[in-house]
């Protein structure tokens, strides 16, 4: 047996921001706010918006489907709480600005209850078929729960032509301050390994993967003993992995726990991985085995400028504002509220702002928190140190591309292939001129977006 | 409750190291490279340091005026520049001509292309060549360090002009071999004078010990990568090889070129300058190589005794291009058109 700390696998970069997951890593999930209004938005997921299937003053049970797929690329969207739909208008929502969302009001606002799964005496994935739990993954509305919202039954579907042999869950969680998904290995243990063996059933995968990053040795420890009690070691197997931003990027954990790299532009599919979060796989698991649509998640509430840190088990559709009043507020000297983690996640202004699939970190952070220099964005002129080519995880020149950017250079921007970049924001945490490099490069690659659109193909 | 919220661009947090910290580290690099300027060349070195480095910082302060531009002075970039620029110059330079540098150095080299991050030169190796082209013999004048009794002179006795100045080591054994006394002279005693410093020369280059000190600690730092250094050294150290294997009655022994001249305080701390060299590890290395390739080539084969400004003059123009040569390919591979 190995430690966890030795044979850590890794990749070439990456950054060591401070962890600070000492708020919340020890806080058990408990229920999230009562809300009397909540709007749930109908595009929480890369793909077609879900339409509506329900109009103003339309009375909904609760878990009723609300929103409808249309196209392949798309997830439906249920209702957390039995209600009333107050309205089906646009609402705030933290990538696309606006965007249509169903407004419910709540029969009488309730507490949700942390569930409890129970796993099916002599469970055997066997039982179903591939088909079969692809039908219920994407009649629960299940999507990509570690941030990036790709349908999850179009994920986990076989393929013919690139057998999907290999399945990775992803729990590295290397984004600083979140523990949602360590709160889930920790106590949804076995829900994990049932959605796991799900999976791994739907796309055929042979080898299964369950990465965690070495700083969570506690939960290695605990997955290792519930495959073991459930005599599943061989088939399902821990990998530590070095704890190191981005760890938890899809393709520098694919590169870490299988040396394979996946081509740039590409996705996973492509070399036959699937990568799949926890908070996903326990989803899966609710989805098939309970026939429990995805209406809940669990977000870690966490920063310096919120009273009362966490992880909170939410209704989806659920204000900001409502679950930092069930926190206690902020605090006086908060500046920021942020929802993702400190790293990739997306400030809002507007604390109306949902929390979706996709969500699993709100953060609210201080002045201290930020530093001086990031909060008033002071930048300096590059000295062209070149730090930020040593922590690119994709070997990319930051420096280079965000500069064309600002230039709008954008042939200049392309031939340094900022299409490749994975906007993890190694670069921009590092720099001594507090450039913002990865902002510039996200920039670029919008301005791309939409030139490519005007042109006539 | 806040007053108000902000919003930007993650990352939200940020490692606490900025442009100023990192030139403070250089300065704190430099330190030993000042006490060995001090301990050699008493109070007339530490003063010349300072006249430079109060003169590229006013030279600083005033091109942000005439730019209307925020005061750039306490990145640190100027004082840098001033000790450098001090560093490599003749102890007894009259503080006149060092203002000169220094006003040449920040004014034009590093202002006038539009201020830290935008110069294409070294500023302190451009001022310095300013000064070589305009006042060669005071640029050429080199005093002996105090530490040697100035009636017991122990280098290069038979070239010496008299007891307070007379040339380098690299400059009189060019001299002598050039009138056929052969390269031997160059014999183990002055070997270890060259390690200690106590040898005539610019202010910061004669010591070996100073240089590998500061230059550890920004290797330590992370302040520098060793990717130019050791290709600095390492193609003058083949460069030199080669000329003694095929002569070595005409040419110095490589290591001898490794300690004396400009050679390693340069590598560590005048090649290393970031605005200047490229930006990938392949580029260093190329750059690094012509570093010392041409430092050697106009030591062995030019006219001059010394030759590393110019040859970190001529590689920091050819940075752009070697950028461009040795451009990063994602990961993932270069993306396939369509």
């Amino acid at each position: 047996m190995t430690t966890a700390t030795q044979n850590s696998r890794s990749f070439a970069g990456g950054v060591h921001p401070p962890e600070g997951k000492h708020l919340t890593e020890d806080r058990a999930i408990e229920p999230g706010p009562a809300v009397k209004e909540l709007s749930i938005l109908l595009s929480q997921h890369i793909g077609a918006p879900a339409q509506a299937t329900v109009k103003k003053g339309d009375a909904v049970t609760a878990g009723q489907q609300i929103g409808e797929c249309k196209a392949f690329v798309c997830a439906p969207v249920h209702t957390p709480v039995a209600g009333k739909v107050k309205d089906v208008s646009l609402l705030p929502h933290v990538v696309l600005g606006r965007t249509m969302g169903v407004v419910l009001e709540a029969e009488a606002p309730i507490q949700p209850v942390v569930p409890s799964f129970q796993r099916p005496q002599a469970f055997d994935p066997d039982k179903y078929t591939s088909e079969q739990i692809c039908n219920a993954v994407r009649d629960a509305g299940i999507v990509g729960m570690g941030g990036a919202g790709f349908p999850t039954s179009v994920k986990i579907q076989p393929d013919a032509k690139v057998p999907k042999d290999t399945l990775i869950i992803n729990g590295c969680e290397c984004e600083p301050y979140i523990t949602c998904d360590y709160r889930i290995l920790m106590e949804w243990t076995e829900q994990v390994i049932t959605g796991v063996q799900l999976i791994a059933r739907a796309c055929g995968a042979k080898d299964v993967y369950i990465a965690i990053e070495d700083n969570k040795p506690k939960a290695i420890e605990r997955m290792n003993a519930s495959l073991q009690s459930l005599g599943l070691v061989s088939a399902i197997r821990v990998v530590p992995v070095k704890t190191k931003y981005p760890q938890g990027g899809e393709r520098q954990l694919i590169r870490a726990v299988t040396q394979k790299v996946v081509p740039t532009g590409g996705i996973p599919p492509m070399i036959g991985v699937v990568v799949s979060n926890v908070a996903t796989a326990a989803a899966v698991a609710d989805a098939v085995v309970c026939q429990r649509p995805l209406t809940h998640r669990v977000v870690t509430v966490t920063g310096l400028g919120i009273a009362r840190p966490g992880n909170y088990y939410v209704q989806i559709g659920t204000p900001v504002q409502a679950l930092i009043d069930h926190c206690g507020g902020m605090t006086a000297d908060a500046v920021k509220v942020v929802l993702g983690g400190p790293m990739m996640g997306i400030a809002i202004a507007d604390l109306s702002t949902p929390i979706t699939k996709t969500g699993g970190a709100l953060m609210v952070l201080t002045k201290q928190q930020i530093g001086t220099e990031r909060f008033e964005q002071r930048q300096s002129p590059c000295i062209r140190c070149g730090r930020c080519l040593q922590v690119c995880p994709e070997n990319l020149n930051p420096t280079k591309i965000a500069h064309a950017v600002k230039k709008h250079l954008m042939d200049v921007a392309e031939s340094y292939y900022i299409g490749a970049c994975i906007e993890c924001g190694c670069c921009s945490y590092l720099c001594p001129a507090n450039i913002d490099l990865s902002g510039l490069i996200k920039t670029g690659k919008i301005l791309l977006a939409r030139q490519r659109k005007k042109m006539p193909s | 409750m806040p007053q108000e919220i902000i919003v930007s661009f993650a990352p939200h947090i940020r490692q606490p190291l900025s442009t100023r910290r990192v030139m403070l580290d250089v300065l704190i690099g430099l330190i030993p490279l000042v006490a060995a300027a001090g301990i050699y060349f008493r109070a007339r070195g530490l003063i010349l340091i300072g006249v430079c480095v109060v003169w590229c910082m006013a030279t600083e302060w005033v091109c942000n005026l005439i730019r209307k531009k925020p005061g750039s002075l306490w990145d640190l970039s100027a004082v840098v520049t001033g000790v450098i620029l001090a560093l490599s110059l003749p102890p007894a330079l009259p503080f006149w001509a060092a203002a000169i540098g220094s006003v040449i150095a920040v004014g034009v080299a590093k202002m006038a292309f539009g201020g830290l991050g935008a110069n294409v030169f070294n500023p302190a190796m451009v001022g310095r060549a300013f000064l070589t082209a305009s006042f060669g013999v005071l640029m050429t004048t080199w005093t002996v360090p105090a530490t040697i009794d100035a009636n017991l002179p122990q280098v290069g006795a038979q070239n010496i002009v008299d007891a307070r100045t007379q040339a380098t080591p690299l400059g009189w054994s060019k001299i002598a071999i050039k009138d056929g006394a052969g390269a031997d002279i160059y014999n183990e005693r002055q070997f270890v004078s060259t390690i200690t410093g106590n040898i005539p020369g610019s202010l910061g280059e004669t010591s070996v010990i100073a240089a590998l000190l500061g230059g550890a600690y920004l290797l330590i730092r992370r302040t520098i990568d060793l990717h130019i250094p050791v290709a600095v050294l390492l193609a003058a150290f083949a460069f030199a090889g080669i000329a003694y294997l095929v002569n070595p009655d005409a040419y110095v022994q490589p290591f001898y070129h490794l300690t004396s001249g400009a050679l390693l305080f340069g590598a560590f701390f005048i090649a290393t300058d970031p605005v200047t060299a490229p930006l990938t590890r392949r580029g260093m290395w190329l750059f690094g190589l012509g570093v010392g390739a041409i430092t050697l080539l106009i030591r062995v084969v030019g006219k001059y005794p010394e030759g590393f400004m110019f040859a970190v003059l001529v590689m920091n123009g050819l940075t752009p291009l070697i950028d461009r040569l040795f451009r990063r390919v994602p990961v993932g591979g270069k993306p396939r058109v369509g």
